[in-house]
């Protein structure tokens, strides 16, 4: 998974900005979508996101993978992100 | 630009307001007030030179911190941004710093080399002035432009693959050619087609009642829009902004947009409609220029003037009469 060419993202104090720049659209994330982003970036699969997010927060990986996956589709639904 | 979609967030959250960005999330940047265009309805007064633009040095320590501070777009007019003896080395450095970028220009220095330097660069888009689908139309509101020349140039730059846009100012001179303009654009294989209502600033608030649509003229033209963007869906972008500069001050007021508008002697414009100077790139840091973006938005003197501006839209023609709203003495631009 990659983002799209003109996607542009900034860390931000709240957590993370999007900017689609062809299309000229802002998201923002708050930390634990930052979180998600940056191991995106850095060519990660949703597997091992939803792996080390899991263990980072000792939480249940099927809870997890939920939110994983969700804030995921979200990304390709609105464009930013490519499968 | 404003967030349009939260991620994973609640309603309310930080990244909602300008105030949250630790950098502007846009720049504006007018490279040079020089063009060899006189437009009825410039909103920038554009021609000539102005005293203290900024010299080479002066805009690559600007760069560097454009790219420190992490603005992710930048868009670049002018004047006649391609009349820049700096133009390309700026445009290369943009680039090579990851950060996408917008070029506005009338298209009429866009040749064969050019175009080839355009499509080596891989811009995010350019954007090229056309405001007709007819040379007699384009030409009688672009004092000494070549509709052919504009024309020529999208039609190259599409060849070449770069994402090319049109923008359409609508006047009474213009505004029954926005269909066939639209289709103009469709044919040429732009990436999107632009519009919104005339701002009443600069050169266009001078000749105001002579540029100034009907209110049915542009029900007709918002009517054709609509239409267009329907039958152009999935194919081409057809954007409009359907609100006019009074409405846009509203809506600023209230929120401020994550952006700064750098004119070309440094001067950081808290928006194009009004005087109000915030800093200059030349005198202050980047990220100082931001912080007093940030804080001139809740002065009482702006947003005093500005409700006297909504309520009067005939001092929209003092927008380029520059106040620094951190000093007590004003500036006038000669330009």
């Amino acid at each position: 998974m990659e983002f799209k060419k003109h996607v542009r993202i900034r860390k931000e104090k709240f957590g993370m900005v999007i900017f689609e720049t062809l299309k000229e659209k802002v998201f923002v994330t708050n930390p634990t979508g930052a979180e998600i982003i940056e191991r995106l970036k850095d060519k990660k699969t949703p597997d091992t996101i939803i792996t080390e997010l899991a263990s980072q927060y000792g939480a249940d990986a099927a809870v997890i993978a939920d939110d994983v996956n969700c804030f995921i589709n979200n990304l390709v639904r609105q464009e930013v992100l490519a499968k | 630009m404003e967030p349009t979609k939260n991620f994973n967030t609640t309603p309310g959250m930080a990244g909602e307001s300008f105030d949250d960005f630790k950098a502007p999330l846009f720049l504006a940047w007018q490279i040079n007030s020089v063009c060899n265009l006189g437009c009825l309805h410039c909103c920038e007064e554009a021609g000539h030179h102005i005293p203290g633009e900024m010299t080479r040095d002066q805009i690559f320590n600007f760069l560097h911190q454009v790219r420190e501070m992490g603005i992710p777009y930048v868009a670049i007019s002018g004047g006649e941004p391609l009349l820049h003896p700096d133009f390309f080395e700026v445009a290369e450095f943009i680039q090579e710093a990851g950060i996408s970028l917008k070029v506005e220009t009338n298209g009429e220095f866009i040749d064969d080399r050019t175009v080839e330097r355009f499509a080596a660069l891989d811009f995010r888009s350019v954007q090229i002035s056309l405001d007709g689908a007819t040379s007699a139309t384009h030409e009688v509101l672009r004092l000494k432009g070549n509709w052919g020349k504009s024309h020529a140039a999208v039609r190259k730059l599409v060849k070449k693959g770069v994402t090319t846009e049109i923008v359409f100012v609508p006047t009474s001179f213009n505004i029954h050619e926005v269909g066939p303009a639209i289709d103009m654009a469709y044919n040429l294989g732009c990436y999107g087609f632009y519009t919104g209502k005339i701002m009443r600033i600069g050169r266009a608030a001078l000749n105001w009642d002579k540029l100034n649509p009907t209110e049915e003229q542009y029900k007709a033209c918002f009517k054709i829009l609509d239409e267009k963007t329907k039958q152009y869906k999935d194919k081409m972008k057809v954007y409009y902004y359907p609100y006019d500069v009074i409405e846009e001050l509203k809506y600023r007021l209230q929120k401020p947009s994550a952006s700064l508008l750098v004119i070309p002697n440094g001067n950081t414009k808290l928006i194009g409609p009004l005087p109000f100077i915030c800093g200059n790139v030349k005198e202050q840091p980047l990220g100082e220029v931001w912080e007093r973006y940030k804080k001139a938005w809740r002065e009482p003197r702006v947003i005093e003037f500005t409700k006297r501006v909504i309520k009067d839209p005939n001092l929209l023609a003092e927008s380029n009469k520059w106040q620094n709203i951190f000093e007590t003495r004003s500036e006038t631009c000669s330009a």
